[in-house]
């Protein structure tokens, strides 16, 4: 998918895959979305919401009163049910805010404390897999300080959720690293965006064959995508994917941005509620994708660091560990419609081999599951001796009729701004369902203009722009990789994607996802944004996620300060060993 | 964009569009599938093919199912279209296509200004993720553009602005963080169609319409189209002052398209945006559209912008943008074409209305020719035709039949149903176009009306499937996913 830009904020990630009514993406400091009430007193906020309550309850018995006999009986329920609800959640925000002041005196704090148990279930599992949580556990520190009154209950959770999500990245957006104008900026180490061939696109795009203006270029086009960039698109893939046959156009759907076409796949698989199944750590936007619009739930299946018996590699994903998360999920009642794979795998660096992808593959096919894979990763391997297979270039699919592609520009060639996502699949039905939300994630004609021209450059691709990119890849991975080790920071080493998945386990006392949130703040106060473990649904705390795809200069500037923040953190966890054990809740295990 | 052709209709027997999908936003799963399955269970009266709704196997959900058949349906106009297009030289026995709102007549000024040099930039900020909102650089640009425009009597400010790739996301966004599920916006009729869509597909926000009254659903807001669409009708400021006024007595939300705001091109018609008013009732509701597709004619381009003094709507919509953002190197084009005020106001805008007034002036003297009573006040690119006498019955059936009639002779309209209009007999033609095809379009045209055309005329080909036995797809939608129980239809 595109970019981790959520991720990258590094903001737990527990919410995005929580219950998607309100969610509980609690975090150490309160978020900053409601303007409108956050710098007033914890009882002008229950003022306003008292003042709300009594308004709805006297709406709701003038509609007892007065349209009893008019309305049909069932539209009567459904009204009452809307307005009970509310009334609940506005009691469940009061209920919220009188604990945190109660905890913290007049200051708007978390209202659940981290230290609950609940939050530890929430972290290490997801709360997707906890019981029955109950209504105030579901009420977010968010939701009861972003309280207004224009916008639908939906969009103040829309707004929260993003809101929460993109602190980091908004920091570093108002205050971007510049070599002369601003040295003390943030760097983003953080954000997957490969920003190691700039030079190379923009002469590209500057030639003269990307620049024409034609009258169908300006006009409505065919939803789905020009005939031309999709029959582009096709061609492409056919050749890069090593696909047996030529690919069809008639397949293809572009949208603008991989994520727009996460969402769509994701309405029109699945109804409100049921969910996908998906290995962790995974990059967070799917979370937000598949809840934002289509409120598909996802379930994890979670993976291990540790080599053991069932696991030969670290984070090796298995069938078993398939079966196993899908009948425990249809236990409790999930009615589950695909799985989603990442290959090479989003944060991990992982290639799935052509046996292993055969066999999630067929194991899918099992149980009537769509798989959604997701190749946006796929020219950046840049270790010549390892192969990457395509979905695409199977002989013959499982089950092809649910068998789903995604491929971007965003990464490969390092243009996420162009706004650009492919979706291909054999199964015309969901081509045709996509389509019919085209309209509202299209791409401009002169844009998809571009992009054809882009994409039928193979010749610069192969002898120019790929054998580059690549280089550049391997040298950047070597400087940061070098550092890791002389830092010997335990890492996940493979050769593919934009970043490293490194373990900084060893900096965390005790080693639990606050601790994991202050390192990654820390980071962020030495103008340093990462992505922590969290944001990709990780299991362990101690994860970070580090993007090494950017220009040198910055890059060893990143690695100063990420190596400063360690500096400092080990001395602080010095300090902190000297003193006597007090109520420290013991672990340092992954397990919660 | 197009008008909803769907294949049959009766009249409408409540007042409520449709809501696609079903209410997403109850977080009870196990509720929700047993909803959805009982309720496509349910044998649909008088629906030609309930097998396409119900059928297991189908590899969508349920609401995907119903997404899909509502988009072939709605869409069959345009495709038919798509599959045959007129083309003078390659295709001369092609559709001509009267029927979809778009300014074919300044490809050749846009084509030379969007081919200039300055167009052509390339700079890494383009190239990487943006601000999801716009890029700074444009929504400055469309600020002052709309203060100069607008004739604002202050400067309106770039935070305020949020831009996305076409009005139809900004609908679907402004109903996702505006209303709940099920709400719906009042919006007076007849209306340019495609808006029920737009509102419903993802936020499953219905709209109201004003002839009608509106019991049982809870009514968020208020649309407004100025310069009317399909009517071509300017609001005084004094119609408009009172709309936003009465919006404010009921707390309504606002949202005022002000799409074909420069395609005014009779100099007497006074249009006033609502943000030249000195002082709006409720600033913090009124949230105003504006978009390139139709005043400069580039509809493929896929730019919108939201203008809101409300922080939290903005930002709302912004949070949405990741799914509705357009390429960095466009919004550096359209930065460059607002900014680029001589042009627009010394070549542009002249030539344009010159243009649009003499297209106007040959298919009203057409028409009149014809003995055919119309509307238009000289704004947009349509006249809105009343050919109720041409229907013996004065059905909607008929007017279906009509329109089917004006396809076969290849010319494609949009029919008065497809804008909720509540008489028969209505149509929309679009006279943007250039001068040969609008030509031979009207050609085709007077031949359908003068019984001249080369197509059997009765009993139309296509008419096997009863009419009757149909009912409209807004209507379908309604039984499939009201959350009340199917409301009965009427036979007859």
């Amino acid at each position: 998918m595109s970019e981790n830009r959520y991720g990258g904020a590094g903001q737990p990630a527990g919410a995005s895959t929580d219950t998607w009514s309100i969610s509980p993406w609690s975090d150490t400091h309160p978020v900053p979305s409601g303007q409108v009430l956050r710098d007033q007193s914890i009882y002008t906020q229950l003022l306003e919401m008292m003042l709300h309550l009594r308004q709805t309850m006297s709406e709701h018995f003038v509609q007892l009163m007065s349209r009893q006999g008019l309305l049909q009986e069932q539209r009567h329920t459904e009204a009452i049910r809307e307005q009970e609800a509310l009334l609940d959640r506005l009691l469940c925000q009061m209920i919220n805010l009188l604990q945190s002041g109660a905890m913290s005196g007049l200051e708007l704090q978390v209202p659940l404390p981290s230290e609950d148990s609940r939050g530890d279930v929430r972290y290490g599992q997801g709360t997707q897999l906890s019981g029955q949580p109950d209504p105030v556990s579901q009420l977010s520190d968010c939701e009861a300080a972003f309280v207004s009154r224009d916008l639908s209950n939906r969009g103040i959770d829309i707004s929260a959720l993003y809101q929460s999500k993109s602190q980091g990245y908004n920091a570093y957006q108002k205050d971007k690293y510049h070599k002369d104008k601003n040295t003390l900026g943030f760097i983003n180490l953080g954000t997957s965006e490969n920003k190691l061939c700039i030079d190379l696109m923009t002469e590209r795009l500057l030639e003269s064959d990307m620049n024409c203006i034609e009258e169908g270029l300006l006009q409505y086009a065919d939803w789905r995508g020009q005939p031309f960039l999709r029959e582009e698109v096709a061609r492409f893939l056919t050749y890069y994917c090593r696909a047996p046959a030529p690919l069809d156009p008639e397949n293809v759907v572009v949208l603008n941005g991989c994520c727009s076409v996460f969402s769509v796949l994701a309405m029109v698989l699945c109804d409100p509620g049921e969910a996908f199944l998906i290995p962790t750590p995974f990059y967070g936007g799917f979370a937000f994708s598949s809840r934002l619009y289509a409120k598909v739930e996802l379930i994890p299946v979670h993976l291990e660091s540790t080599i053991t018996a069932i696991n030969t590699y670290p984070f090796q994903l298995t069938v078993d560990k398939l079966e196993e998360a899908l009948l425990e999920a249809r236990l409790e009642g999930k009615n589950i419609r695909g799985l989603v794979l990442t290959n090479p795998q989003n944060p991990l660096g992982d290639i799935y081999s052509p046996d292993s992808l055969m066999k999630y593959l067929e194991f899918a096919k099992r149980y009537d599951l769509h798989v959604i894979i997701d190749e946006i990763y796929m020219l950046s391997v840049f270790d010549e001796s390892i192969t990457f297979h395509s979905v695409l270039s199977m002989k013959s699919l499982p089950d092809r009729n649910r068998t789903h592609v995604i491929w971007g520009t965003s990464k490969d060639f390092g243009i996420s701004g162009f706004r650009f996502g492919a979706l291909y699949t054999h199964n015309k039905e969901v081509a045709s369902a996509v389509s019919a939300f085209s309209f509202l994630h299209s791409i401009s004609g002169i844009a998809q203009h571009k992009l054809c021209q882009l994409l039928q450059n193979t010749e610069w691709i192969d002898k120019v722009y790929l054998p580059t990119y690549r280089f550049r890849l391997r040298k950047a991975h070597k400087y940061v990789t070098a550092k890791l080790k002389s830092l010997e920071i335990p890492f996940h080493n493979r050769s593919s994607g934009l970043y490293v998945w490194i373990n900084l386990k060893k900096y965390l006392d005790p080693c639990t996802f606050e601790e994991e949130q202050l390192l990654y703040r820390r980071f962020l106060d030495h103008k340093l944004l990462l992505s922590c473990g969290k944001a990709y649904m990780c299991k362990e705390p101690g994860w970070f996620r580090l993007v090494f795809a950017d220009e040198l200069p910055r890059l060893k500037l990143g690695m100063r300060r990420f190596c400063d923040v360690l500096e400092e953190q080990k001395q602080d966890l010095r300090v902190k060993q000297l003193k006597p054990p007090a109520s420290q809740p013991a672990s340092c295990s992954g397990t919660p | 964009m197009f008008a909803l052709p769907q294949k049959n209709f009766r009249a409408p027997t409540t007042c409520l569009g449709p809501t696609c999908t079903q209410d997403m936003d109850r977080s009870h799963g196990d509720d929700l599938e047993g909803e959805c399955s009982r309720k496509l269970d349910q044998k649909l009266p008088g629906v030609g093919d309930p097998v396409m709704l119900s059928s297991d196997t189908s590899y969508l959900s349920s609401r995907g199912r119903m997404i899909k058949w509502f988009w072939d349906l709605a869409e069959e106009g345009y495709r038919t279209y798509h599959m045959d297009e007129y083309d003078e030289d390659k295709n001369p026995s092609g559709i001509i296509n009267l029927g979809t709102s778009e300014n074919k007549l300044c490809f050749d000024l846009l084509s030379r200004r969007l081919s200039q040099s300055d167009m052509q930039w390339v700079e890494p900020s383009l190239l990487q993720y943006p601000d999801w909102r716009g890029h700074l650089f444009l929504r400055e640009e469309v600020a002052k553009f709309l203060t100069f425009y607008c004739k604002s009597p202050v400067p309106l400010r770039p935070e305020n602005v949020v831009v996305l790739n076409g009005g139809a996301s900004l609908f679907s966004a402004l109903a996702t963080v505006l209303c709940e599920v099920g709400e719906a916006f009042l919006i007076p009729t007849p209306y340019y169609g495609a808006i029920t869509q737009h509102v419903c597909l993802y936020g499953n926000v219905r709209l109201a319409y004003v002839y009608l009254d509106s019991e049982g659903v809870r009514v968020k807001g208020l649309i407004l189209i100025n310069p009317q669409n399909p009517l071509g009708d300017v609001y005084s400021t004094e119609e408009l002052q009172e709309y936003l006024v009465f919006a404010k007595r009921h707390k309504l939300h606002v949202i005022v398209d002000e799409v074909y705001m420069l395609s005014v091109f009779e100099e007497s018609v006074g249009y006033h945006s609502v943000l030249s008013l000195e002082r709006l009732p409720d600033p913090q509701r009124t949230h105003v559209m504006w978009a390139t597709s139709k005043d400069f004619g580039m509809s493929g381009l896929r730019f919108a912008t939201l203008y809101t003094e409300n922080k939290d709507v903005a930002t709302a919509v912004a949070s949405l943008c990741r799914y509705h953002g357009l390429s960095g190197l466009v919004q550096y084009q359209m930065a460059q074409l607002l900014r680029d005020r001589d042009w627009i106001n010394q070549v542009y805008l002249p030539e344009n209305h010159a243009r649009l007034k003499a297209a106007h002036t040959y298919v009203s003297e057409e028409l009149r020719a014809l003995g055919i009573p119309f509307l238009s006040r000289g704004a947009g690119f349509f006249i809105w035709v009343d050919l109720r006498k041409y229907l013996p019955k004065g059905t909607f059936e008929e007017e279906m039949l009509l329109w089917r009639r004006f396809l076969d002779n290849k010319v494609l309209l949009s029919f008065g149903k497809a804008f909720e209009c509540k008489e028969p007999g209505w149509f929309r033609f679009v006279f943007s176009d250039q001068a040969h095809r609008l030509r031979l379009g009207m050609q085709r045209v007077r031949q359908v009306l003068t019984g001249k055309s080369q197509v059997a005329e009765d009993p139309h080909p296509s008419q096997t499937q009863k009419p009757s036995d149909q009912c409209s797809s807004a209507e379908l939608l309604k039984l499939c996913f009201s959350p009340g129980p199917p409301s009965p239809i009427k036979q007859n």
